[in-house]
């Protein structure tokens, strides 16, 4: 199924620093295709070579590490009207050490390393928007290593869940008890005692 | 013995990494990959033909059982094998970087390759179909992730003396694998030195 127009102008939102209008509309349109992944899909595999960005249109993701003991340790997710992929191993062009898989039934967008490498050349706005995404993706980060370091498990909830996009809650719990770094039996006892 | 617990996407992450050593290894000349550090002893094309043979045997048994298992519902795709599997399992398994217990390949896993007359061309099926073959494991274990997997068993490669789940026979696979990958690594270090 191609993009429909609407789903067109949430990805243009996302890019609105680009400059693309009149002839540059369609030539950037036709950089992305849709994929579709059933729940539980993976999108990339540890040990591959991340070949997309993604543009979220429907649908929840983990990006998730495999511990010494084989568990899935998640370290971020990717929602509706979110980007998604493996950055690290997209920018660098090495094997992910990382999974991505759909926890939820999903849908697309995705543009290939070399498109996305060709947006920088051909659109003005492209390093602006540079900027921006990636200065977003840092402090993101950042905010999250802080509560993780300096929050104790109740708060870590609490500050999830204030935030957290409603999609994301009904997600099965033991990925975001991995996420807060707590037992899937305390955030279920976290869950049960607070009324937010 | 410690618990064993497999996971799917334990056993894609290792299936990836072999598949990587398996394609730089396709770049090297030929005179080092037909190189046998002692006259009975495998050359590196002969330990990557031979994996093609050992596996060559499950892929009518895993496509017969992909075939046959009900749908699963839920993500834990999560296994824990029997103390014989296990057994099997870990007797191939590499340790610490070493192989233990060195075991004498039966007839049926030899790789029949000519060494003599492999050259640069001759080589290229040898990865090609190693390839083809690993990634036909990699899909069954894809596909499996969605599947009862305690609905059916299959006989080992040895036969009905040592019976597998899907999962085991995976780890059985990916294991064997892995202990040749540490050959490969010892056969092109001995030509070094």
């Amino acid at each position: 199924m191609a993009m429909t127009d609407s789903e067109f102008e949430q990805l243009k939102t996302f890019f609105s620093l680009l400059e693309i209008e009149g002839e540059s509309k369609r030539l950037f349109r036709d950089l992305w295709e849709v994929k579709s992944f059933r729940q539980y899909d993976l999108l990339t595999e540890a040990g591959t070579t991340e070949n997309y960005f993604y543009f979220v249109l429907e649908g929840v993701q983990a990006v998730y590490v495999l511990n010494e003991k084989g568990e899935k340790v998640v370290l971020g997710f990717s929602y509706t009207g979110s980007p998604s992929g493996v950055f690290d191993s997209f920018s660098t062009r090495k094997p992910s050490t990382l999974f991505l898989e759909a926890l939820k039934p999903t849908r697309v967008l995705g543009i290939t390393y070399t498109d996305y490498q060709n947006v920088f050349q051909q659109f003005s706005g492209a390093h602006e928007w540079g900027h921006v995404f990636f200065k977003n993706v840092l402090l993101g980060r950042l905010s999250r290593e802080i509560e993780l370091l300096t929050l104790d498990t109740r708060e870590r909830y609490l500050a999830f869940m204030l935030r957290c996009p409603e999609e994301l809650k009904v997600i099965p719990q033991k990925y975001l008890a991995s996420y807060l770094n707590m037992k899937p039996e305390t955030f279920s006892r976290l869950r049960a005692a607070i009324n937010l | 013995m410690a618990k064993l617990v497999i996971t799917p996407e334990n056993q894609i992450q290792r299936l990836n990494s072999i598949l990587n050593t398996v394609e730089n290894l396709a770049s090297l000349p030929t005179n080092q990959l037909v190189y046998r550090p002692r006259p009975k002893s495998w050359s590196v094309i002969e330990i990557i033909e031979h994996l093609s043979v050992a596996y060559d045997i499950y892929v009518d048994k895993i496509d017969s059982a992909l075939e046959k298992l009900p749908e699963k519902a839920g993500d834990n795709t999560s296994f824990t094998p029997n103390w014989w599997q296990r057994f099997i399992i870990n007797g191939v398994k590499p340790k610490g970087g070493q192989r233990k217990l060195k075991i004498k390949t039966l007839k049926k896993f030899e790789p029949l390759l000519q060494l003599e007359t492999l050259d640069e061309a001759t080589i290229v099926p040898v990865f090609e179909r190693f390839k083809k073959l690993q990634l036909h494991l990699k899909n069954a274990i894809l596909v499996t992730r969605f599947k009862e997997v305690k609905a059916i068993k299959i006989n080992s490669g040895i036969g009905p003396i040592v019976k597998f789940y899907l999962p085991e026979s995976f780890e059985f696979l990916i294991a064997h694998m892995e202990r040749h990958m540490l050959q490969i690594e010892e056969v092109l270090q001995q030509m070094d030195s």
